[in-house]
C-alpha cells in the first residue's frame, strides 16, 4: 500500500532496537534534523544518540571520515559499552560505507551497523536490520532473531489489517470522552456483570497502560472481574526488565492477573487472549494498548472499552465494533525514561469518578 | 573458493565485451561463473544472452515489489550455464542509478544467488557516487582490472579508479586491490607498450593486450561473444590468455595514481 499519510519511521525503530539491545551510544550518520525528536526522547531512556550532521557538502562529497570523526570523539568521551551506526536516507542514497568507517575509527567498543533507511512503508525493517547485526554480532542468540521476526511479522499484519495501516489515509481523532466512557464502565461493573480487563501493550507503553488495570482495581476493588496482562518475562533486555517491573507493581497494587503473552507479543496473542476472553464469558472487555490485535469474533455482543494511544487508531477500531475507544495522547514520550508505572488520563477519570 | 572480480574503466572502452568473453573464456574452462552488470544501460551480459536484453533487477523490483522476486526473476542462464544478472536503473536525468546498484546488491544477498566459481562485476564508466563502489566493498570483488586503451582520456579514467583503489586501502584490513591492467586497443601507434609503462607507473602490470579486430563487431552483430562466434581466431586465444591470466594471478596493489601532468607527459612520450 502506498500511504499518503506520514508513517513511523524505520530509523526511528532501529534507533528504539538499539536501546531495546542495550546499546548506550547510537550514532545517526545523517543530516542533524534526522529523527530529532525521538532522539531527543531516547536520550531519557539511556540511549546517547549522536549525529553525524551531514550537510550538502557530505552529500556531495562523501561524509566516511566523519563517520570515523564522530566515533572516535564518542568513544573518547563517553566511554561507552555498546555502540549502534544507524544509517539514514542520505547515507544510503549516496552509498556511504558505515562498516569501512567503522574499521577506519579503529573502536575497541563493540560496534555494529545497520544500513537502514526510512524508505520502507513498514517500519519493522529498522527493527530486523538492527537484529540481524546485533545477531551477527552475537549480541543476540539466532533463535531470539527468528523469534523476532515472527512477531515482528504478526505486529505488521494486525496494523495492516486493523491498524493505522490499513488505509492510504486516516483521519486522526482525539476518540471518545474520558468521562462519559468511564461513567458507562463504572455503571456496568456496578449492575454486577461480569467482565474482563487486559493489558495487550508494546513494549514501554506498558508504563502507562497498565495503570488502567490499576485504575479500574482501585474504583472498584470487590468487583467480579477478570485481570490478564503481557508481562511473561520474555524478550530483549530491557523489554524483560520493563515486564518485570510493571509486573511487580501491579501486583503490589493488589492487582492479580493472569499472564499472556510478553511485551513484544502484543500483535502475536490476539487467539490466545480471544480464548482467554471466551472462557471468562464476560460481557464487558477493557483492552488497553493494542485492541486490534484481538480478533473480532471473540469481542463481538461484548461491550468493548479500547485504550490506545494511536489518534489514527480510532476510526478502524470504531469499525471493529469497539463502542468506546479513548486515546491517551502524547504516551510515548510519558513512558520514556520511566521504571514505575505512570497514571493514565483515563486511569485518573476512572479514580476521581468512582 | 569464490573468487570475485570487477571490471572497471572509461565508458566505451570495451568493459563490458571484455567482461562477456571472459566470463565465456571462464565457462569454457569448466568454471561457474556469473556476470552481474552494474550500468542504467543494462547492455552488460547481452551477448552471453543472444542478443536478449534481461530484464533487470530493478525494474523487476518497482513492478513486483522486492518481497515478492525470486531468484529466477532475476538471475538468468546463458552462453554455457553463465548466470547472467543485469542490476537496470534509471533513464538518464532522473533518479539515482548508484542508489539502484546498492538496493540490487541487498536484494541479490537476500536471494542469497551470489555464489559461482567466478563472480564477474561489470561496472559502468562514470564512478560518480558511492553506489557504483559497491563491487568494491568488503564481502565483494577483491580485484580490479582496469580496460584502458592507449588514449590520454581513457587513462585518465583509469587513473582515477586507481585514486578510488587507493582510498579503500586505508581500511585497516584492505581487502580490494588492483589486479592489473587490460589494454583494448584502439590501434595506436605502440598502444602496448604505452599501456604497459601506465601500468608500471601506477604499480601494476598490464595483464593483457587485446587487439582492436573487427571480429569482435562481427560476433556483436552476431549476438555472441568472440569466444562463441569464433572461438578459432586470434582474438578468442587473447581473451582466453586474458583469462588464464587472471585465473593464475596472485600478485595484487595499492595503486599509486598519476598526476595529469605524469599521463600526459606519458601520451607525449609516446608520440615522437
Amino acid at each position: 500500500m502506498k500511504y499518503i499519510q506520514p508513517r513511523p519511521s524505520s530509523i526511528v525503530a532501529a534507533l528504539y532496537t538499539a536501546r531495546d539491545l542495550e546499546v548506550d551510544c547510537a550514532v545517526l550518520h545523517g543530516p542533524s534534523g534526522c529523527s530529532f525528536k525521538h532522539a531527543r526522547l531516547l536520550e531519557e531512556d539511556g540511549l546517547r544518540v549522536l549525529t553525524t550532521s551531514l550537510s550538502d557538502n557530505e552529500f556531495i562529497f562523501g561524509g566516511q571520515n566523519r563517520l570515523a570523526e564522530v566515533l572516535m570523539y564518542a568513544e573518547e568521551t563517553f566511554s561507552p559499552s555498546r555502540i549502534a551506526v544507524i544509517g539514514t536516507c542520505v547515507s544510503m542514497i549516496i552509498g556511504e560505507d558505515l562498516s569501512a568507517a567503522i574499521e577506519i575509527a579503529g573502536l575497541q567498543t563493540e560496534t555494529i551497523a545497520v544500513d537502514i533507511h526510512a524508505g520502507f512503508s513498514e517500519n519493522i525493517d529498522g527493527v530486523i536490520l538492527t537484529l540481524q547485526a546485533a545477531a551477527e554480532a552475537g549480541w543476540i542468540e539466532g533463535g531470539e532473531l527468528a523469534r523476532q521476526k515472527k512477531l515482528l511479522a504478526a505486529a505488521n499484519e494486525v496494523e495492516r489489517l486493523y491498524g493505522a495501516a490499513s488505509a492510504p489515509y486516516i483521519k486522526p481523532s482525539r476518540g471518545d470522552l474520558k468521562h462519559v466512557a468511564a461513567k458507562a464502565l463504572l455503571a456496568r461493573i456496578s449492575s454486577g456483570d461480569p467482565g474482563v480487563v487486559i493489558l495487550n501493550a508494546k513494549k514501554e507503553t506498558a508504563y502507562m497502560f497498565a495503570d488502567i488495570l490499576s485504575a479500574v482495581h482501585d474504583a472498584c476493588p470487590d468487583a467480579s472481574i477478570a485481570y490478564a496482562a503481557n508481562l511473561s518475562p520474555r524478550g530483549l533486555p530491557k523489554v524483560r526488565r520493563d515486564a518485570e517491573q510493571i509486573a511487580g507493581e501491579l501486583a503490589e497494587r493488589g492487582v492479580i492477573f493472569d499472564l499472556i503473552g510478553a511485551l513484544d507479543e502484543y500483535g502475536a496473542t490476539g487467539t490466545e487472549i480471544g480464548e482467554w476472553i471466551s472462557h471468562k464469558n464476560p460481557a464487558f472487555i477493557v483492552t488497553a494498548g493494542v485492541p486490534h490485535a484481538i480478533p473480532r469474533i471473540y469481542t463481538d455482543g461484548r461491550e468493548c472499552f479500547s485504550i490506545t494511544n494511536g489518534p489514527r487508531q480510532v476510526e478502524p477500531l470504531h469499525a471493529l465494533g469497539h463502542e468506546h475507544v479513548l486515546v491517551e495522547v502524547d504516551l510515548h514520550p510519558k513512558t520514556l525514561g520511566v521504571s514505575s508505572i505512570v497514571e493514565s488520563e483515563f486511569g485518573a477519570v476512572l479514580r476521581s469518578l468512582a | 573458493m569464490m573468487r570475485q572480480i570487477a571490471l572497471y574503466g572509461k565508458g566505451g572502452i570495451g568493459k563490458s565485451t571484455t567482461s562477456a568473453n571472459l566470463s565465456a573464456a571462464f565457462a569454457e574452462k569448466g568454471y561457474t561463473v556469473m556476470q552481474i552488470g552494474c550500468d542504467p544501460k543494462r547492455d552488460s551480459t547481452r551477448m552471453l544472452m543472444q542478443g536478449e536484453m534481461i530484464p533487470t533487477v530493478m525494474d523487476e523490483v518497482r513492478e513486483h515489489g522486492d518481497r515478492e522476486i525470486t531468484a529466477d526473476e532475476v538471475v538468468f542462464t546463458g552462453y554455457r550455464g553463465i548466470s547472467c544478472v543485469e542490476a537496470g536503473g534509471p533513464e538518464p536525468g532522473i533518479g539515482c542509478a548508484g542508489r539502484g546498484i546498492i538496493a540490487t546488491f541487498s536484494l541479490l544477498e537476500r536471494l542469497n544467488v551470489l555464489a559461482a566459481d567466478i563472480i564477474v562485476y561489470d561496472v559502468l564508466g562514470d564512478v560518480v557516487c558511492g553506489g557504483f563502489a559497491m563491487p568494491m566493498r568488503k564481502g565483494y570483488a577483491e580485484e580490479i582490472y582496469l580496460v584502458t586503451s592507449g588514449e590520454l582520456m581513457s587513462l585518465y579514467a583509469a587513473n582515477n579508479i586507481c585514486k578510488a583503489i587507493e582510498r579503500l586501502a586505508c581500511n585497516t584490513t584492505p581487502r580490494c586491490h588492483l589486479g592489473g591492467i587490460i589494454c583494448n586497443a584502439r590501434g595506436l601507434l605502440r598502444e602496448e607498450e604505452l599501456v604497459g609503462e601506465f601500468a608500471e607507473k601506477v604499480g601494476s602490470r598490464l595483464v593483457a593486450f587485446i587487439p582492436r579486430s573487427d571480429i569482435v563487431q562481427e560476433a556483436e552483430l552476431n549476438r555472441k561473444t568472440v569466444i562463441e562466434y569464433a572461438p578459432a581466431s586470434d582474438q578468442a586465444g587473447r581473451y582466453r590468455f586474458l583469462s588464464e591470466q587472471i585465473l593464475n594471478t596472485g600478485d595484487f596493489c595499492i595503486p599509486t595514481p598519476l598526476s595529469m601532468q605524469e599521463l600526459e607527459d606519458l601520451g607525449i612520450s609516446y608520440r615522437s
